[in-house]
């Protein structure tokens, strides 16, 4: 992998990253010439209707899609055609995925949901402080069955940050949650670009949320049409919904 | 428009459905198959029985002069004691028959069971080629097609026998030999005559009497080497040349019952009234050796058929369960935005019935018109090498269909097992998905051992308990496919330890040379000493203890060490000099143990003896008694060589051996026999090898179906593809072993049943041998990774993206 020299503090860059499917008359472009950057432990949100390429964009972000041209550096490194191996051992060191239906393990427990990053990274967080943090300390032994909706996503958060990976990737986290539980899921996800600097970048159709993150990349049909830095990103308790 | 539905949802599913269909297919294909075979064989012989007016009673005259009967001189059975019995009640029709063995006129000496026949009414002849018999023809000889195909003659060929006094003597019950009248008493072996005739083969015939016929020194029949032929009364030689021929001393009555089938007990208590006691053998129909034979191989085969399929049918019924049961749950939304839209029940109830009725219509209509046409085509031609019948064809039963239809309805229910509760709810609880199954913590993971798993092993504990359909589908497959595997293989290594422990333990003995009847004393001590032999007594006898009666042999010897007894690990051991030992096998029949008092009786002499079991030992293929000349005698017995045992080959012919068996020319025959088993080994791997391919592809199928989001979940969080496979081949693992387990011990279950129904002759020793379990575990193992080989294919190119989409 070869090692390129990024502006100070830059944890992620795209440059003119492109995705289409089918081919021949039935291209379509999914995302189409992307460039931008993030910064390390920012908390950014990529806002845009359904079907902009919001989340083709964090697949690829996340090594679990393949960009048909462009390149994208996360920490110097550019992802793009690496082996599948390799994109393995990239999203065990660096990406923490939070899903919107959650993906929890359902013959598992809350805390051997956590506990199996064991089987993933060399030191990972420990499963109990993990759950502590996420308030669940009691549910350990529950099966997701036996939980809500956001004690789950919680539960799943708690699994992304267990692995201490560079940055948490979070599609619509709060999608299938009611505003409330979806409320608390963000200040979360928030807290964790604020006091543990992680790299936070959530997709979502939700416009408030734009007021709540450093960076807002907007996207449509595919295209970014603005990238917007906030000054002043208000806490998510304060955005109004 | 439904029907466009359910084709498009199976071949959606297609593998799962292809194996309901398959498994269906093969379930009814080897039933009927199976059963058309043995109902084919059954029907032959039935026909052939009824045809040739088979007799239902054989009664063999006993002279008192000794253990095998009349001779030329001796009295048979008179046309008085022939009508006497003809007026028993329950009688139909009697007839008398004299057999005697012949020496043909060809190479190598074969032995010929002469039958001069009174009328031939009785198990007539079934007529292959010329004329049909005439029983005034004196110059005609009706001969058995088998023996004269193997040495190759023909209708209008002349064919030359010898009956000496060294003829075959020891043979089946009521076999007489013609002792010629001038010569042989106290004449010295070298003096005696031997009345040579010629016949002209008229007609190649089967008898009823030999559908199964074997030399009683050889397991397999040769039929070149012996064989049986029939002849008019009025063929029977003169005695001496010159001399007028008499009527023969028939020393067998044929008894046909008149369709009244009088209680068995009954009939033999009037007959034997009605001979006054003097005839040795009473021998029902079912006692037949060619009758009782045969039934046995019928009983096998039936068994066979009947529980193999039922495997099959399991998995056909829980691949339905699981498939239907995932469908449906899949389905929820679309049943419930059906029934929104104002569907029938009963329409969508029939809908997803269908699945079930279909699959299992086509493949038992497949199974019931192919299992019968082919499967019994890969028996037969073995089996024609040891039985004789006009017709090998099989035969079709209405349990075919009732089986079929039962198997069909069967299928039909566990659909509705399936869907039935789904589509009790009403429209808007079942377009909301289902509540997800909660888990609880069982018994097991409050053990400190649970706690010390790792979280794969929890997985797969967890998940097999969730999926327990699932689980025991994969179990029984296993289970299944090992029994078949074990069963093959034992099957196999049975037949060659039998041979090991016949040829190898037992008989240390070379050459057997049996003796002719009325040798004096002194010829066959010459014989004796001339090959450095041993003298033995071996006849046919009877014992009765605990109110069983058991045909069996008597072994009477001086203390040879040609033949060696075995105890039941099959190892050597010593039999006491004073009193009886009995064969396992023979002392199991009769209910007796050491210690225990048993009453026996020579063929051919009345009058029975006691005696108490010394010794219980274990012999292949000579069940019955044995005892040291010096008891035998004390008893009052005369000690009447039948043939001598020599360590060294004879080849060579000697005056007054009747015929050698040699030790090494039976072990190549005991291979062709086993030659025909080995279409049924086959044929078992072959059905475990689908049955473990279909089961296993199909719970991985699910398995990875049910796991596919988990895996997908797993990787995006970075955990590599090989840890996934493990994952998926640990759970497989631990299945196969459950199954592998379970099924070792059924496999040999079967092949004791199996062998125990080769009759009461043979003992065979079922052992399980390390190779055979290793090549089960090899199997099973194998297949189960080879499965799994083309599902870490999957895992590798698993779509992370699609995997995760949203949830329907």
């Amino acid at each position: 992998m070869s090692i390129e020299r990024t502006e100070k503090n830059e944890i992620i860059r795209f440059e003119r990253v492109t995705r289409e499917y089918g081919t021949g008359a039935h291209v379509l472009k999914a995302v189409d010439d992307v460039s931008f950057a993030i910064r390390e432990g920012e908390f950014v949100v990529i806002l845009g209707p359904s079907g902009a390429g919001k989340s083709t964009l964090l697949n690829l972000l996340g090594g679990m899609d393949f960009a048909s041209s462009g390149k994208i550096f996360v920490g110097g490194d550019n992802i793009v055609g690496l082996p599948d191996d390799r994109l393995t051992e990239y999203r065990a060191a660096h990406v923490g995925f939070v899903f919107q239906f959650y993906n929890l393990i359902p013959t598992l427990t809350a805390f051997e949901n956590i506990a199996l990053t064991r089987n993933i990274v060399k030191k990972p967080l420990d499963a109990r402080n993990a759950l502590e943090m996420v308030g669940l300390a009691d549910h350990a032994d529950q099966f997701p069955a036996q939980l809500s909706g956001g004690e789950q996503q919680r539960v799943s958060i708690a699994r992304a940050v267990a692995k201490n990976p560079t940055m948490l990737l979070c599609d619509e986290p709060t999608g299938a949650l009611d505003s409330e539980t979806g409320a608390v899921v963000l200040e979360m996800l928030q807290g964790m670009s604020r006091e543990r600097g992680k790299t936070v970048v959530i997709v979502t159709h939700n416009a408030a949320l734009a007021n709540a993150a450093d960076r807002v990349i907007r996207i449509r049909n595919g295209r970014i049409s603005a990238v917007e830095e906030n000054e002043s990103p208000k806490a998510v308790s304060e955005v109004a919904w | 428009m439904l029907v466009l539905k359910m084709l498009r949802d199976m071949g959606r599913h297609r593998t799962q459905f292809i194996s309901i269909f398959l498994m269906a297919f093969l379930a009814i294909f080897i039933y009927a198959g199976v059963g058309g075979e043995w109902r084919g064989l059954q029907k032959s012989a039935d026909d052939f029985y009824a045809e040739t007016n088979l007799a239902d009673v054989w009664i063999y005259g006993g002279g008192s002069g000794g253990a095998q009967g009349v001779g030329f001189g001796g009295a048979g059975f008179s046309e008085a004691q022939a009508e006497a019995v003809g007026r028993v009640d329950g009688v139909g029709a009697v007839e008398r028959r004299l057999e005697m063995n012949a020496v043909g006129d060809f190479e190598n000496k074969p032995v010929l069971n002469l039958c001069f026949a009174e009328r031939n009414e009785i198990s007539s002849l079934y007529i292959v080629e010329g004329a049909g018999f005439d029983k005034n023809d004196a110059g005609g000889i009706w001969l058995s097609q088998r023996f004269a195909e193997a040495r190759g003659v023909g209708v209008g060929d002349v064919i030359g026998f010898s009956v000496s006094a060294a003829n075959g003597a020891n043979d089946a019950a009521g076999a007489v030999d013609v002792e010629a009248r001038s010569g042989s008493a106290g004449g010295g072996a070298d003096t005696h005559d031997s009345l040579k005739f010629e016949k002209t083969i008229r007609g190649l015939v089967y008898s009823a009497e030999h559908v199964f016929e074997s030399a009683s020194e050889t397991l397999t029949p040769d039929f070149s080497d012996h064989g049986y032929a029939y002849l008019s009364a009025n063929a029977f030689p003169a005695p001496v040349p010159g001399m007028p021929s008499a009527e023969p001393p028939y020393n067998t009555l044929l008894v046909k019952t008149d369709g009244t089938s009088p209680p068995a007990a009954e009939l033999e208590r009037k007959i034997d009234a009605a001979l006054d006691g003097r005839y040795s053998v009473y021998l029902e129909r079912v006692n037949l050796p060619s009758v009782n034979m045969f039934a046995n191989e019928i009983q096998q085969h039936k068994m066979m058929g009947d529980i193999f399929p039922v495997v099959f049918l399991l998995i056909a019924l829980l691949t339905m369960m699981t498939t239907m049961t995932r469908m449906v749950a899949n389905q929820r939304v679309q049943v419930g935005t059906l029934k929104a839209l104002g569907v029938k029940r009963g329409a969508i109830l029939r809908h997803y019935l269908s699945y079930g009725f279909f699959l299992a219509l086509f493949g038992a209509a497949l199974g019931v018109a192919v299992g019968p046409a082919t499967l019994p085509y890969l028996f037969y031609p073995s089996m024609s090498s040891f039985y004789t019948l006009p017709e090998w064809k099989p035969a079709y039963a209405p349990e075919f269909l009732f089986v079929s239809a039962a198997l069909v309805l069967l299928c039909t229910a566990v659909s509705l097992l399936a869907c039935g509760k789904l589509l009790s709810e009403s429209p808007a609880d079942t377009l909301r998905p289902k509540a997800p199954k909660a888990f609880r913590h069982g018994a097991l993971e409050r053990t400190k051992f649970w706690r010390r798993l790792s979280w794969a092993a929890k997985w797969n504990v967890r998940d097999a308990s969730r999926s327990r359909a699932r689980s025991l589908m994969a179990v029984i497959g296993v289970f299944g496919c090992t029994a078949l595997v074990v069963c093959a293989f034992s099957m196999n290594d049975c037949m060659k330890d039998l041979k090991t422990w016949q040829y190898e333990t037992v008989n240390l003995y070379e050459s057997k040379l049996i003796l002719g009847n009325n040798l004096t004393s002194s010829r066959i001590d010459e014989i004796t000493e001339e090959v450095n032999g041993e003298k033995i007594m071996e006849v046919k006898a009877e014992i009765r203890a605990n109110g069983r009666k058991q045909g069996a042999s008597l072994l009477v010897t001086d203390g040879t060490e040609l033949i060696r007894p075995t105890d039941s690990e099959l190892k050597p051991t010593k039999l006491p000099e004073i009193g009886i030992s009995i064969t396992e096998k023979t002392a199991e029949l009769l209910g007796v143990g050491k210690g225990d008092s048993i009453e026996w009786h020579v063929y051919g002499e009345q009058g029975w003896m006691e005696g108490s079991v010394e010794k219980v030992y274990r012999e292949p293929v000579n069940q019955g008694i044995t005892m040291r000349r010096g008891h035998f005698e004390s008893l009052g017995m005369e000690f009447r060589p039948t043939a001598v045992l020599s360590a060294k080959k004879v080849v060579r012919d000697i005056d007054g051996v009747d015929s050698v068996v040699l030790t090494s020319e039976s072990s190549t025959g005991w291979d062709d026999l086993t030659e025909a088993m080995y279409t049924m080994v086959y044929l078992l791997i072959a059905a475990a090898a689908v049955l473990s391919v279909v089961v296993l592809y199909n719970l991985g199928m699910l398995s990875f179906t049910e796991m596919e989001r988990e895996m997908a979940t797993l990787k995006v969080m970075g955990m590599k593809s090989g840890r996934l496979r493990g994952l998926l081949l640990s759970q497989s693992l631990w299945f196969t072993a459950i199954g592998f387990v379970l099924g070792v011990p059924a496999g040999m279950w079967l092949t004791s049943r199996i062998v125990a129904m080769s009759g009461d002759s043979f003992d065979f020793p079922v052992f399980l041998h390390a190779p055979t379990l290793l090549i089960a575990l090899a199997f099973a193992f194998g297949m189960s990774a080879l499965v799994n080989l083309f599902f870490s294919g999957k895992i590798r190119y698993l779509d992370m993206v699609g995997s995760l989409k949203g949830v329907e």
